[in-house]
C-alpha cells in the first residue's frame, strides 16, 4: 500500500513539475526470461498495469527468453531508439555490464531490477531496485536453526549456476548457517536450476544418497516444493524441515497444510512497481539511493495469514 | 545376410586381429558395456546396486524412455523428430492445467487427441508433402513451445489438490511393488518391440526406412506409413505427459526442453541408426537405460552432473564405431 | 508464371530468401518508425554477425553432405576460453579460443572421416561433451573481462561503420570466394551430391571433409570471441540452442541438407531473415510467445514454397 501512494506522490509530483510540457517519457525495459516461471510472467504484467496507472509512461516490453547474447542485443535496440530510460532484468549479472555502459555513455540512465549486477557495473546503472537476495539466505538460514533446534544434517538444492540471484541466496544462506548453526552441517548442493521437476530428480538422487536428512534449504519454492514431492514419494517427509524462498502459490498451500516450515515472502507486483517507481524517481531527478531493497519477510505457519496467498 | 557375416569372422586387416572378439563385442557391446559399467560404479559406491537406488534410476529414465520408444520409430521409419520436447511441455502443461478445470478424464483424453494432432501435422507434412523432417521437426520444436506460452500465458500450472487426485497413480503409483512409470515404459516397449517385429505393420516401416524406392515398388504406401509413425511418437509423449505431470502435479512452461537431445542420445546408444530401416525397441531401452545409470552413478561417485555429458560424448561415439566397425570389418574407413 | 518460376529457383540473378528479404524490409520499414535507419540497420547487422559467422562454415559442411550441431558449444568454450584467460595475456586468449575451435573441428573431422560415423551422431556427442567442458573450465561461473578495452573492441566502429559488421561481411566474401572460385569449393559441392562418384574420380573425400568441419569450427570460435567481446563477459550457457538457429538460416538460404547444393549469397540472405524478422518484431513489440510460433511457421511455409516450386522440374526429369 505504501508503495502503491509512493507512486501516485510521484507521479502526482512529477506532473506538476512537468505541468506545462505534459511529458511523456519512454520506458525500455529488457526481461530476463518471461514464461519461465510465474514470478516473471507476474511481474511483467504487473509492469503493464503499473505503467498504466501512472498513465504518463510510454512502454517498450522486451523479453530476452533467456539468452545473454539477446539481451544484449536489446539493449542496443533501446538505446537506437532513444528511450529516456532503461529497466533491466539481467540474465547474468556480469555479461550484461559493457551493455549497461554502453546506455550510460550514451546517456541514458538504467535501472537495474531484481537481481543485481556484479561490483563492477555499480558505476553505471543510476539505481537497483529489488528484492535482497543475500538477506533472503540469511533469513532462510535462521529459520534452519530455529526449526532444527541447531543440530541437524541438511541438502541445498541452489538455481541456475551463474545466476547472481542463485549465487547471492546460497552465499547469504552458507555463511550464516556456519556463523549461527555450526551444529548444522551442510552435506551437498546441486543446482535444480529453477526448475521443479529437476529439483524433484536432485531430491530422489539425494533421498538414496542420504540415510538422514533433517532439512532442505531451495533456492525458489518453485524447486521447494519439487523436493516436497520427492521426499513424499520416498515416504520421508515427515523427518524433514523444508525450506525455500520467492514463496509460491504451491509453497504456501504447502505451509498451510503443514508439509513446508517456511520460505520468503517476495511479491512480483512489489518488484514490478518499484523497479519503475525507482527509474520514473531517476527520471524526475530525485536523490534517490543506489541499492532500493523492497521488504521480503519470512513467513512460516505462525504469520501465513499476515500474507495474501500469491497469484502464481 | 548381416548375421552370416557375424557366423563367420574373418582375419581383419590393421590394428584388428582377434575378428571373432570384435565381432562379439559389437554384436553385444552394448549389453557387455552396460554389465561393466554397472560393476564398475557398484565398485565406487555402495548403494548403486541397491533396489531403492535401481527403482530410482528406472523410473526417472523411463520419461525419456517412453518417449524414445516412439522417435525410435520414427527413426526406423527414415525420418528424425525433434519436436518431442516441446511437445512434451505442452502435453503436461495442458494435462495439468485442465485436470481442476475439467475433471481428470476429460482432461487426459483432450490431451492426448490434442498430442496426437499435433503429430498428424508433423506426419502430414513429412509423409505427405515430403518436406524434410529434421528441419520440420525442428521449426515445430519451435512453434509449439510458442503455442505453450501462448496457452498458459506464461504461467505455471498447478493441480490444487495434489493428495485426493487418482490422477496421481501414473506418476507417483505402484502396482506389486513396482511403480506405475517403470511399468508404463516397459508394457510400452514390449508392445512395439512386438509390433515392429512380428507384425506386416513393422516389416513395411523397416521396408520404408530401409529403402524407400523398393517399398513404394512393392506396393507400400510409403505417406500413410510416415505419417502413423509421426502419430506413435505423439502417443509416446502423451504417455511421458502423463507421468510427469503426475509426477510433477505441475508444470513449468519448459519442462520438456531440451527432452529431444537425450532421448536421441539413448536411442543411438542403444545402437539404432539413424540412416532409417534398421533399429529396435529393446536396444534403444538398453541405450536409455545405461545413460541414466551413468549420471546416476557420476553423481553417486561426487563428480559434479556435467562430467556425464563428457563420457555421453566419448561412449556414444565408440558405440556407433564398433558397431560400424563390425559391419564393415575393418576400424577405419578407407578413403583419403 | 513459367518466368516467375524460373526467378524464383535461383537461377537467375536473384534467389528467393533475397525476395523474402527485401518483403520484410519494406514491411517493417512501413510498421515501425524506428525501423528504417542507419543506426538500426547497423544494429541487425551487428546482432547477426554471430549467427552470420557460424552459418558461413555451416554452409560449407552442409554442401558436403554433413551437418554439426557442436557450433554452440564451441561458440561457448570459445567465448570461455577468450574471456577466461585474459589475465594471463590479451593475445593468448584469443588465440587459445580460436585454437580450440579449430581443434575440436578437426577432431570432429577427423572421427567423421576415419570411423565413418555419421556427423549428425559425431557432433550431436560433441555438443554434449563440449558443453560439459566449458561447465569443468568455467565452474560453472561466468568470467568478466577486467579491462573495457576489449569490450570496446566489440563495440567500435569504422568510420560509421561497427567493426562486427564488417568482419562478418568480408569473411562472408572470402567464404563466398572460396566456395565459388576454389578447387576445394568444387570439391565440396562434389562430394556432397554424389560421394561415391567423386570417390571415383578422385576427390580425396575425407580431407575435405575435414577442412570443412575445421572452418565451421574455426568461425564458431570466431563468432564466440566477437560475441564475448560484445559482452565482455562469456557465460557457461553461451551459444545454447544457437546450433538449430544456424541450421535454419543456411536451410531458409536455400542450402540442400542432402548435399550438393547451396550458396553464401543464399545463407547471407538467410541469416539476415532471421534477423530483421527479430529485430522489427522487437520494435512492433510482438509478445515473444509469438515470435517462437511465427518463426516455425515461416520455416515451414518456406520449405512448402521450395517444394513447390521444385516439384514440377522433378516430375519434367522424369517423363
Amino acid at each position: 500500500m505504501f508503495k502503491k501512494t509512493a507512486i501516485a506522490v510521484s507521479v502526482i509530483m512529477m506532473s506538476i513539475t512537468t505541468a506545462q510540457a505534459e511529458t511523456t517519457y519512454r520506458i525500455g525495459i529488457t526481461q530476463n526470461n518471461v514464461g519461465v516461471d510465474s514470478y516473471q510472467t507476474t511481474y511483467e504484467s504487473a509492469f503493464e498495469a503499473a505503467a498504466e496507472r501512472a498513465g504518463n509512461v510510454d512502454i517498450v516490453v522486451l523479453d530476452a527468453g533467456g539468452d545473454v547474447a539477446r539481451q544484449i542485443g536489446q539493449m542496443q535496440d533501446l538505446i537506437q531508439q532513444r528511450v529516456d530510460a532503461i529497466i533491466i532484468w539481467p540474465t547474468n549479472g556480469q555479461a550484461v555490464i559493457p551493455a549497461i555502459r554502453q546506455a550510460h555513455n550514451a546517456g541514458i540512465p538504467v535501472v537495474v531490477t531484481n537481481s543485481k549486477i556484479a561490483e563492477a557495473g555499480l558505476e553505471f546503472i543510476a539505481a537497483f531496485s529489488g528484492p535482497d537476495n543475500v538477506q533472503q539466505g540469511i533469513s532462510s538460514a535462521e529459520m534452519m536453526c530455529d526449526a532444527l533446534g541447531g543440530e541437524g544434517q541438511i541438502v541445498q538444492i541452489s538455481g541456475q549456476p551463474g545466476y547472481t540471484t542463485a549465487m547471492e541466496r546460497a552465499g547469504g544462506f552458507e555463511e550464516r548457517l556456519a556463523e549461527a548453526c555450526p551444529g548444522v552441517e551442510l552435506m551437498e548442493t546441486q543446482p535444480g536450476n529453477w526448475n521443479r521437476e529437476r529439483a524433484q530428480r536432485v531430491m530422489e538422487d539425494f533421498l538414496t544418497k542420504y540415510d538422514r536428512i533433517d532439512g532442505v534449504y531451495s533456492g525458489d519454492d518453485n524447486m521447494g516444493v519439487g523436493a516436497l514431492n520427492a521426499a513424499n514419494g520416498a515416504g520421508r517427509a515427515d523427518e524433514i524441515i523444508f525450506i525455500g524462498a520467492t514463496n509460491f502459490a504451491v509453497g504456501y498451500d504447502a505451509i498451510e497444510r503443514g508439509e513446508y516450515y517456511g520460505s520468503i515472502y517476495q511479491s512480483p507486483v512489489d518488484d514490478a512497481e518499484a523497479a519503475l517507481k525507482t527509474a520514473l524517481d531517476v527520471l524526475a531527478g530525485e536523490d534517490i539511493p543506489k541499492m532500493n531493497f523492497f521488504e521480503t519477510p519470512k513467513i512460516t505457519a505462525e504469520n501465513l495469514e499476515e500474507f495474501d496467498r500469491p497469484v502464481f | 545376410m548381416a548375421s552370416a557375416e557375424q557366423s563367420k569372422p574373418r582375419l581383419l586387416t590393421g590394428k584388428l586381429s582377434k575378428a571373432g572378439m570384435l565381432s562379439f563385442l559389437s554384436a553385444q557391446g552394448i549389453l557387455i558395456f552396460f554389465l561393466l559399467s554397472m560393476f564398475v560404479f557398484s565398485f565406487f559406491s555402495e548403494q548403486f546396486l541397491s533396489q531403492s537406488n535401481i527403482m530410482t534410476v528406472v523410473r526417472q529414465a523411463s520419461i525419456i524412455g517412453i518417449i524414445a520408444v516412439g522417435v525410435t520409430v520414427v527413426i526406423i521409419g527414415g525420418n528424425l523428430d525433434l519436436s518431442v520436447g516441446s511437445m512434451l511441455s505442452f502435453s503436461t502443461v495442458l494435462v495439468v492445467d485442465l485436470h481442476d478445470k475439467i475433471g481428470p478424464t476429460n482432461a487426459i483424453l483432450l490431451m492426448f487427441v490434442l498430442t496426437l494432432m499435433i503429430g498428424a501435422v508433423n506426419g502430414f507434412l513429412i509423409g505427405f508433402l515430403r518436406l524434410n523432417s529434421l528441419i520440420v521437426t525442428l521449426a515445430m520444436l519451435s512453434a509449439i513451445q510458442g503455442f505453450v506460452l501462448i496457452y498458459s500465458g506464461g504461467q505455471n500450472v498447478d493441480i490444487a489438490d495434489q493428495q485426493g487426485t487418482w490422477f496421481a497413480f501414473f506418476g507417483r503409483g505402484y502396482v506389486g511393488g513396482i511403480a506405475v512409470p517403470i511399468l508404463m515404459f516397459g508394457l510400452l516397449a514390449i508392445v512395439m518391440q512386438v509390433v515392429m517385429s512380428y507384425t506386416g505393420y513393422g516389416r513395411r516401416i523397416f521396408a520404408v526406412g530401409g529403402n524407400p524406392m523398393a517399398a513404394v515398388y512393392s506396393g507400400i504406401r510409403k505417406n500413410w506409413c510416415v505419417f502413423s509413425t509421426y502419430l506413435i511418437s505423439a502417443f509416446c509423449v502423451a504417455c511421458a505427459a502423463l507421468v510427469l505431470g503426475s509426477r510433477v502435479m505441475g508444470s513449468q512452461n519448459n519442462v520438456g526442453q531440451g527432452y529431444e537431445l537425450l532421448v536421441l542420445a539413448g536411442i543411438i546408444l542403444g545402437g539404432t541408426s539413424l540412416l532409417g530401416g534398421a533399429g529396435s525397441i529393446w536396444k534403444t531401452v538398453i541405450g536409455v537405460l545405461i545413460l541414466g545409470f551413468i549420471q546416476n552413478g557420476l553423481l553417486l561417485m561426487g563428480y559434479p552432473y556435467y562430467i556425464q555429458w563428457i563420457v555421453t560424448w566419448v561412449i556414444i561415439i565408440l558405440a556407433v564405431w564398433l558397431d560400424l566397425a563390425n559391419k564393415r570389418k575393418r576400424l577405419f574407413t578407407t578413403h583419403s | 508464371m513459367s518466368f516467375i518460376k524460373g526467378f524464383f529457383r535461383g537461377r537467375t540473378s536473384i534467389q528467393p530468401i533475397w525476395v523474402f528479404v527485401i518483403a520484410l524490409f519494406i514491411f517493417f520499414s512501413f510498421m515501425s518508425e524506428y525501423f528504417l535507419s542507419f543506426g538500426n540497420i547497423t544494429n541487425i547487422l551487428v546482432q547477426t554477425s554471430t549467427i552470420g559467422l557460424v552459418a558461413l562454415g555451416m554452409t560449407f559442411v552442409m554442401i558436403n553432405g554433413n551437418i554439426d550441431l557442436s557450433v554452440g558449444a564451441i561458440l561457448g568454450l570459445a567465448a570461455s576460453l577468450a574471456v577466461g584467460l585474459q589475465e594471463v595475456s590479451m593475445t593468448l586468449a584469443i588465440l587459445a579460443a580460436l585454437g580450440s575451435g579449430i581443434l575440436l573441428g578437426a577432431l570432429n573431422g577427423f572421427v567423421v572421416w576415419k570411423t565413418g560415423v555419421n556427423a549428425f551422431i559425431v557432433t550431436l556427442g560433441a555438443m554434449l561433451g563440449v558443453r560439459g567442458l566449458i561447465f569443468l573450465y568455467t565452474d560453472e561461473q561466468s568470467f568478466f573481462a577486467m579491462n573495457f578495452a576489449f569490450a570496446d573492441f566489440g563495440t567500435s566502429t569504422i568510420g560509421p561503420f561497427p567493426v562486427l559488421a564488417i568482419i562478418f561481411l568480408a569473411c562472408a566474401l572470402i567464404m563466398h570466394l572460396v566456395l565459388t572460385r576454389t578447387g576445394h569449393g568444387r570439391n565440396t559441392f562434389a562430394v556432397g551430391g554424389n560421394p561415391e562418384a567423386s570417390i571415383d574420380a578422385g576427390i580425396r573425400l575425407g580431407r575435405h571433409m575435414m577442412i570443412n568441419f575445421i572452418i565451421v569450427g574455426f568461425f564458431a570460435a570466431l563468432a564466440g570471441v566477437l560475441l564475448a567481446s560484445q559482452m565482455g563477459a562469456a557465460t557457461p550457457n553461451l551459444g545454447r540452442d544457437y546450433e538449430l538457429w544456424v541450421i535454419t538460416a543456411v536451410v531458409l538460404g536455400g542450402t540442400k541438407l542432402t548435399g550438393g547444393y547451396g550458396s553464401i549469397v543464399g545463407t547471407l540472405g538467410g541469416v539476415l531473415a532471421i534477423g530483421i524478422l527479430r529485430n522489427g518484431m522487437n520494435l512492433m513489440q510482438v509478445p515473444a510467445f509469438y515470435v517462437l510460433v511465427i518463426l516455425g511457421a515461416i520455416l515451414i511455409s518456406v520449405l512448402i514454397i521450395d517444394k513447390k516450386l521444385n516439384a514440377p522440374s522433378a516430375k519434367e526429369v522424369r517423363i
